[in-house]
Formats: structure tokens, sequence, C-alpha cells
């Protein structure tokens, strides 16, 4: 958590939430807590009920159960901090009929930027997003990721505290992906709690927090590399060793999880720290750390939970 | 800028860069008034053939009556009582009306046209001459006249008001139905519910909008009405403007609340002939609302376009002012806006479970 966000309440905390619909039950006894101040991913399979966990949080759906608080309040009054939540659907929320300029003015005009303030922001947001060019282009005329990019300024345009992005880079290049990611990031030092849902594991791997929701419920959470832990996957270390057989023989004696292949020893890591440790045992000719992929941990906690 | 009014204003500002931008609709707006206007005026028009008279039945003349009714050239319009048939003569609406009663009868003629109205005296007098000679001396006594200043009328002085309201109607209530299912699809309303918008502001900011072009609409409209088709302007413009304007601002939060059952634009198409067609033929343009038949009657009485009707040609045609159409006409307006307003605005939270 960064220096700015201490002493604040979570951004989001959520005891046994529950919600229906119909029988199912969309949110099952969810238990969460997000701090302010960090970049927060939501993973999860499809209907797992992370969109209605942002719906729930910005009070657009009526909870059949449990306590949620946003941003220190109960949701129950989460109108009256509307001003600071950013909120962008997965429909983007745009008019196509409207330039970029336009569109950025009007939701600027609804949180009661001052002009000055707005000019500003508008600057800056389209730079981030890289649509300075396209300033008086119909919003209807970009290309996918162009709107969606446009999509996401309009949700920044008021700076605000909370931000809740449901799938907010699909369709949006690797390069302007990072410069996404950095600028998340630039947030949450600042003290804005940014939450996101996203289908990519690479996405999911540069937050600070992960959440993996599965049928409504939180099924893991903590940092990328906690996840990990939790599915048992561990970073796979190969050593080419001149003498296999003695080597294995000696580390399986310091009590590592071996396995040979002809003159390739894997080792099976608990921590990263035991490279150091494994390199004083032995000398290897060659070296390869396998870092196991987020992708595979939920693979495992999904058949698993 | 972050007061309500401010925020509203956003709305409406935003609302009318996109219509400005839509030319087709534009044009439509503006041109198909006249369109309808040259259709509907000229193609209804032709002769107004025979004569337009009322028939107030309160027993008794029976003799007459059938005598009436045996002319070939006249419109016979059964009425249910003189103040009826008064207030259609003084609009214009019929050339004269004969009240039969057991004592006798009274014939109500039009000040403003004296042929027909000659040509009205000379029927009844050629029917108590004929009584005369038969022998029945005494028929004839209780048969008198009354002038009543009606209203030198062509068609296109009912239907140009009319269709002023008619065509406001109709594209306010489409374009705004329309632009609230995109609302939805675009996911901006749901956008909407997480910003310091409030309901009440965002349907007020449409009303503020479309009101823009409804002044449009209705300039054009007025001006070709007046100056195109010779149709007098007795009352003045603002009154009208502001007729037209209410009128707008009850077909946008009904678009707005009905919006609510369609699922796409093309259903919107849909509800032309439930919510528009119904107007149209008992707004009373066409016919007078008091030859309507009685159980449909109050359906009349609940439609927007009767009332914006009405008061549109008493302002027009004989110079009525603000408070000569307060009531009932401005506040039947007034109440249907306030009421659909409330349902328009209730009715976008539907989706939040």
């Amino acid at each position: 958590m960064a220096g700015r966000a201490r002493g604040k309440p979570p951004a989001i905390s959520a005891r046994n939430v529950v919600k229906l619909f119909g029988r199912m039950r969309a949110l099952d006894d969810l238990t969460v807590n997000i701090p302010a101040g960090v970049t927060y991913c939501l993973l999860g399979p499809n209907g797992s009920g992370k969109t209605t966990f942002i719906r729930a949080v910005v009070g657009l759906l009526k909870l059949d159960g449990g306590d949620l608080r946003v941003l220190g309040r109960p949701v129950s009054q989460v109108q009256q901090i509307y001003p600071a939540i950013g909120y962008m659907t997965q429909h983007k929320a745009l008019y196509p009929d409207l330039t970029v300029q336009e569109n950025l003015e009007f939701y600027a005009g609804l949180y009661g930027l001052t002009r000055q303030k707005r000019e500003e922001r508008i600057s800056d947001l389209l730079q981030m997003v890289a649509l300075s060019e396209h300033r008086s282009r119909l919003a209807g005329a970009l290309s996918g990721g162009m709107y969606q990019r446009l999509s996401l300024a309009c949700t920044l345009i008021h700076e605000p505290d909370l931000l809740l992005l449901d799938e907010p880079t699909v369709g949006i290049d690797p390069r302007l992906r990072q410069t996404f990611w950095e600028y998340f990031q630039r947030l949450a030092e600042e003290g804005k709690t940014v939450l996101i849902t996203t289908h990519l594991m690479d996405e999911a791997e540069r937050c600070q927090k992960v959440g993996y929701m599965r049928a409504g419920k939180m099924a893991a959470e903590g940092s990328p590399e906690e996840i990990l832990r939790l599915a048992g996957l561990r970073p796979l270390l190969r050593l080419w060793l001149a003498e296999p057989e003695k080597d294995a023989a000696l580390l399986r004696s310091e009590g590592y999880e071996i396995m040979a292949k002809g003159d390739v020893v894997e080792v099976r890591l608990e921590r990263h720290a035991q490279i150091k440790e494994i390199l004083a045992a032995v000398s290897p000719l060659d070296m390869r750390l396998e870092e196991p992929a987020l992708e595979e941990a939920f693979l495992r906690l999904s058949e698993g939970a | 800028m972050s007061s309500s009014f401010g925020r509203a204003g956003v709305v409406a500002l935003r609302v009318i860069r996109q219509l400005k931008r839509d030319r087709r609709t534009i044009s439509l707006i503006v041109f198909a008034p006249i369109v309808l206007m040259i259709l509907f005026g000229y193609a209804l028009s032709g002769e107004m053939s025979g004569v337009a008279l009322g028939l107030v039945d309160g027993g008794g003349q029976a003799g007459l009556k059938a005598h009436l009714e045996s002319i070939p050239d006249y419109d016979i319009l059964r009425l249910g009582s003189e103040s009826d048939a008064e207030k259609l003569i003084s609009e214009g609406r019929l050339d004269g009306a004969v009240v039969l009663e057991p004592e006798g009868a009274r014939v109500l003629l039009d000040a403003s046209s004296l042929q027909i109205s000659g040509a009205i005296v000379a029927a009844v007098q050629a029917w108590v001459a004929g009584e005369q000679t038969s022998g029945l001396k005494d028929k004839g006594k209780g048969i008198t006249m009354r002038y009543i200043f009606g209203y030198d009328l062509e068609m296109m002085d009912t239907v140009g008001p009319a269709i002023l309201g008619l065509v406001v109607f109709f594209f306010t209530f489409i374009n705004a139905a329309i632009a609230f299912i995109r609302e939805r699809s675009q996911g901006t309303l749901e956008k909407f519910m997480v910003s310091p918008l409030s309901r009440v502001e965002m349907v007020a900011g449409y009303v503020l909008g479309f009101s823009f072009f409804t002044i449009l609409q209705s300039a054009t409209t007025l001006f070709v009405v007046r100056f195109g088709f010779g149709v007098p302007m007795k009352g003045s413009a603002l009154t009208a403007l502001f007729v037209v304007l209410l009128l707008g601002a009850g077909a946008l939060v009904l678009g707005s609340f009905f919006s609510n059952f369609a699922r796409s634009e093309f259903q919107v198409v849909q509800f032309i002939p439930l919510i528009i067609t119904p107007q149209i033929v008992l707004c009373g343009i066409w016919w007078p609302l008091q030859s309507v038949p009685e159980f449909i009657r109050p359906f009349s009485y609940i439609l927007p376009l009767t009332y914006a009707a009405d008061a549109l040609r008493a302002v027009m045609l004989k110079g009525a002012g603000f408070a000569d159409i307060l009531y009932p006409d401005l506040l039947a307006l007034g109440a249907f806006f306030a009421i659909f307003f409330a349902a328009a605005t209730v009715m976008l939270r539907r989706d939040v479970g």
C-alpha cells in the first residue's frame, strides 16, 4: 500500500455479500477486502460474478444479504460519493455521433469541472490514450481500440478516487496497454484505488493484488506470487550438470524435490532465495528458471475448489 | 456548473449537438410539416361540398327534421346540445344548426357566411310554407332565427394549427423514444446512474434540448401555415409556441416512458399505430369531437393532441389569449407532462435490480 493511502478506510470491503438472480446465487457469501491505494485485479471465468460484484459496489444492484462498504460508507449511501467513483462498463458508454472532444466535454460537464480544469484534463488524457490527433473525429468513426481508449479517458476525466474498470484493455495493443498499466500504477501511488476485471493473465500479474472469483465466491486472493503458492505451483530450476547422478543425490539429501532426466536435473523451488543455496552446493554447466503461469494456478484452483 | 440546472444544461447541450449533426432528422423536422400540410390541406379541402348543418333533436318537429334530412346537399351532424352547436358554428365547423323542440324550433346561423345562412333559412322557410298551404297554419309560429358570429372557414384553417401539433408530437415522441433506447444500449444510462446526474436532471436536460428543435420546427411550420396557406394568426404567436412547447415536452416524456417497452429502434416504430394513430383520429382535427360517439369520447379527452389542437385553433383563429386557453387546454397538457415526467424518471431505474 502506498504512503498516500495509509490510514484511509478500505476502498471496498464486502462481508458475506449475497446477490440472487432468481435461484442463482450470483454473489454467494462473498467476502473481500480491497485496500485503498492498490491496483486490484478481479479474475475469473465468465459468469463467476465479477461484473455483478462491480455493479453491486456502485449501488446498481440491491443486495440480498451481507455488508458492503465503499470508501468507508455503507453501499446504501453510495450515491453521495458518486463524484469520487469512475465506472467503466463493458459497454463503452460513448456517443458515436459526438466527436472525441465533445464526449469528453460532456462527461466533464456532468462532474462540474471548470472550463480551465476541463481543458487541462482533456489534453492530459488524450495524450495518455494517444488520441490527441483525433480530437475532432466522430467517436463512431474510431477503431475499436480507439473507442475503448476514449471510453477510458471519459471515465478518468473527473479524477476519481475509486476506479472500477470492467475489462478496460480489451482490444488495445500491447504497447499502449503498457502505458495504461503505468498510469494505473501511478494512480495507485497517489492513493487511488484501481479495480479491474480482465481475462488476461499477464494483466493480472501486473496488479498488486489479485482476486480469483468462482461461482460468486472468492476462490483465492493475494498477490500474484501468493496465488501461485496457493495453487501449489512453484518455480522450476533446470540444471545441466557434469555429474548429474552425484549432484542429484546431494541435492536430494539436502531436502530438495528432484527429478533427474539424463544430464538435466529439475528442482522445484519453495522460494527464489533457494537458487543461491543450490548454486553454493553444485556448479551447473548451464541453468534455466521456469516460472509457473498464473493461468495454470487458476486452472488448478478451478478444478480443485 | 455543478448545480442541478448546470447538469441538466450539459445534457441539453449534448442533445442539441447530437441532433444538429443529424441532417436527415433536421430536414424531416423542418420539411415534413410542410409536406403533410400540403397533403392534408389540399387533398382534403377540395370543395367542402354541401352544407354542414347541426341538428339538436329535443323532440318534436318530426316533419321539419325529415325535410332537412331529405335535402341532398346537407350534411347533417347530430349534436347533443345547443351549446355544442353554438361552439361549432363559432369555430366555423358548422354552417348552421337547427334546434328542434316540442314547442317549435330555433335556427342558429353563421353571420359570417350570409350566403349559406340564406340557403338554410330558405330551406326552413320552404318547409314552413308547405305546411301552411296544407292548412296547418300554426306550425310556423315557433320558429326563431339566431345569428352567431362564426368564421368563414377553409379546410386549411382548421387543419393547419392541428397539423403543427401533430407533427411536433409525432417527431418528438419517436426521436425521444429512440434516444432513450440508445442511452440504454450504449451503456450511457448505466454510467449516468453512477454519476452526480440525477434522473430528473437527465429527463429535464432532454426536455430542454428537444425544446430547441421544437421551437425551430414550430417557427417554420407557423410561418408556412401563416404565409404559405394564409391561415390567420389572430392571437399571439408566442402563445401558440408555448402550447406547442408544452405538447412537445409531453411527447418527449411519453417517448422516454415508452422506450422502456421497446428493445430496439425498430420496435419504437411499432408504437406508431398504438400511440400516434388514435390521437390523429380522435383529436378533433378531421371531425368535431361533438360528433364522436359518446363511448369513445373519453379517450379523446385523455389524449394531449386534443387539447393542443383546440388551444392552437383558439389562438390562431379566434385570437384567444393565454388566460382563455388555460382551462382546460393548458392545464390538461401540463398535467399530461407532469404525469409522464414522473413516470419516465421512475422507469429509468427499472433495470436496476
